[in-house]
């Protein structure tokens, strides 16, 4: 995958300063800065339990951070509430990990209900606009299906052209791949670069697919369970070849657990 | 002719819609600004204005003025298109920057957005009662299965009482009984002091105010308060019971159990039917003391002393007027919350948990 061109200029987009996520007195991530430019695909890496899905619950509002800021375009979430936040929250969608569609619609009024809720389009024309959405993630020929009645990479689509359906700058997804056959995966892969590139929408991504982040990331962090920080932050080719962290080579080479932990953490690497 | 509306949202680029003649009877349609979810109602609003009364033979749309847009937006040029806006005339896109074409291209053809458009043919009105006949019958037919599975359980636990798991049988009553007492307390109370207080009045024109106490201890203790306990221990704990073990079977839970080797009915149902059924005279009990008190409340306010209250009460009341109270309802309860559990089990797990399957051979109530 090569990155977008232009993308390493672009403007920040999102901008993630120094946050602490804590469950309670469970602190998850401490001080985790990074910004999300214009038009790339971000990717956010790292083991099981390293507070990724967290991370991204934070940066859409749902859950606030212990300390910190998260801007979108100069405004921050965290503190936004009423008319601001909306306005906020009107910049992205989010596709969750099992689609989260509603099951008593069916799939195109799952796509038109942010439509029916935020638009005065007429009746016809949410139609039309949410056919389109689904046109784009290749789901039009299961349109009048029930989520019940597709499979997990179909609601996985469904689940991002719904995220789509007002437009929005930035898609957050949260892992796109996980629980899909190869060729789900490498599907919705190229659905995502599809819409990177042919859209320029900003993308979002939580995985720990080391195939799918090849193919989409232009950029990545990497978080770490056990040191609870960001460990690594650069493109996914850069990292596995010249990353210094044993952690994070042995993510990318995927290598098993070392027996006995030597204790040496080496240099962290960007 | 020109008209321009700003949206909203977007004051300082508002779309424009101008309708111009162009050469060799061509019209031009020319749209500009920002074209997208925040404008398309308008702009759509004044390109039918323009085209209300359009005689032309042929109609362009130069789009080389939009500055931005969205699907949303494009929504509005792919109607114009398709000659949905103009009957009959199929309009010329001209001058879209590439961005937008891309997004233009995103929208269905024509034929596959008529297939989309197709309704689901819809049942006939007999066919439909048929549906739901048979749908009602195999309801009835899982109900009894389960009703046997239940019994079936029962009987196991009674051979092998270790096989009850008594300690969930003790949280049950907990959740159900005692957590349930500020609820029961409450309607039991307001039902005897209302009581009380409406029958003071018609009573009082017979100077028979003393007999609020037999009518309180009647009412209370072999009418309302089986009903009003039956009720809700069968809404609220029948109904929490639904939620646990649906989200169970959402979870894979029952399915873990099964291929384990372990009946769900008898590691799950049989502790809280159980349960339920002990706690029901207990709580109407409960219901009872509380209702009649709320009555000697009122009694008591009216002057009456307490030893003439308890005096009357006494001899209103006999033993006989409890248990047939308490016995009655503890069936009606119980046969609720049968059904809250046995729907529950049958929910299936997936995207759309809430649909009822209908039960297979092997496992009475929990396919």
């Amino acid at each position: 995958m090569s990155a977008t061109s232009g993308v390493s200029s672009a403007p920040a987009v999102i901008a993630v300063e120094n946050v602490t996520i804590a469950y309670g007195d469970n602190v998850v991530q401490k001080d985790v800065s990074f910004e999300v430019r214009r038009g790339e695909v971000f990717v956010i890496l790292g083991g099981s339990g390293c507070g990724k899905s967290s991370l991204l619950k934070n940066m859409i509002g749902l859950y606030r951070p212990v300390t910190g800021r998260i801007l979108f375009d100069g405004e921050d979430i965290v503190t936004a509430e009423g008319e601001d936040r909306l306005r906020l929250l009107r910049k992205f969608g989010v596709m969750y990990q099992s689609g989260a569609l509603f099951g008593s619609m069916n799939v195109l009024e799952n796509v038109r209900l942010p439509l029916d809720e935020f638009t005065d389009l007429g009746a016809e024309e949410k139609d039309l606009v949410a056919a389109a959405k689904l046109n784009q993630v290749g789901l039009l020929p299961a349109a009048a299906r029930k989520p019940s009645a597709l499979s997990g990479g179909m609601q996985k689509r469904a689940g991002i052209a719904r995220a789509m359906a007002l437009d929005p700058g930035i898609l957050f997804l949260d892992e796109p791949s996980a629980g899909l056959d190869p060729i789900n995966s490498a599907g919705l892969d190229q659905t995502i670069r599809e819409l990177s590139r042919g859209l320029g929408i900003t993308f979002v991504v939580v995985t720990h697919e080391l195939q799918s982040i090849y193919a989409i990331a232009d950029r990545c962090i990497m978080l770490d369970a056990r040191t609870k920080t960001m460990i690594a932050e650069g493109k996914p080719a850069e990292l596995r070849d010249h990353a210094t962290d044993p952690y994070v080579r042995q993510f990318f080479l995927r290598q098993a657990e070392p027996a006995a932990d030597d204790g040496s953490k080496g240099s962290r690497t960007s | 002719m020109s008209v321009s509306r700003p949206s909203p949202d977007s004051a300082e680029t508002p779309v424009r819609v101008e309708l111009r003649p162009g050469s060799g009877g061509v019209s031009v349609l020319a749209v500009s600004g920002r074209l997208d979810v925040s404008t398309a109602a308008e702009a759509r609003d004044v390109a039918l204005e323009h085209l209300a009364g359009f005689r032309g033979a042929a109609l362009e749309v130069d789009a080389s003025g939009i500055e931005r847009g969205d699907v949303s937006g494009l929504s509005l040029l792919y109607e114009l298109a398709g000659g949905r806006l103009a009957p009959g005339v199929r309009a010329r896109i001209t001058g879209l920057r590439p961005e937008l074409a891309h997004l233009l291209a995103a929208f269905p053809t024509e034929e596959a957005f008529a297939a989309l458009e197709a309704a689901p043919p819809t049942r006939p009105f007999l066919e439909e009662i048929g549906a739901a006949t048979r749908s009602m019958f195999l309801d009835v037919r899982a109900q009894a299965m389960f009703i046997g599975a239940v019994v079936q359980g029962f009987a196991a636990a009674l051979r092998r009482p270790r096989l009850m798991r008594w300690r969930e049988v003790g949280v049950v009553f907990e959740k159900a009984g005692v957590n349930a007492l500020p609820i029961v307390s409450l309607i039991s109370l307001l039902m005897g002091l209302v009581i009380a207080f409406e029958a003071a009045q018609p009573l009082e024109m017979f100077g028979a105010q003393i007999f609020i106490a037999d009518m309180i201890g009647l009412v209370m203790v072999r009418e309302f308060s089986p009903i009003f306990t039956a009720i809700i221990l069968a809404g609220r704990s029948g109904a929490a019971f639904a939620a646990e073990i649906g989200t169970m079977k959402v979870n894979e839970e029952l399915d873990a159990l099964e291929t384990m080797g372990l009946d769900p009915v008898r590691f799950l149902v049989i502790q809280r039917i159980f349960a339920a059924t002990l706690l029901m005279p207990v709580l109407t009990a409960y219901s009872m003391l509380v209702g009649v008190f709320g009555g000697v409340l009122v009694m008591l306010t009216m002057g009456f002393p307490l030893a003439q209250i308890w005096a009357q009460l006494h001899g209103a009341l006999g033993v006989h007027d409890v248990l047939v109270g308490a016995a009655s309802r503890s069936c009606s309860g119980r046969s609720s919350r049968d059904s809250g559990a046995c729907a529950a089990c049958r929910r299936r797990k997936g995207p759309t948990p809430w649909v009822i399957r209908r039960p297979g051979p092997s496992s009475p109530g929990f396919s």
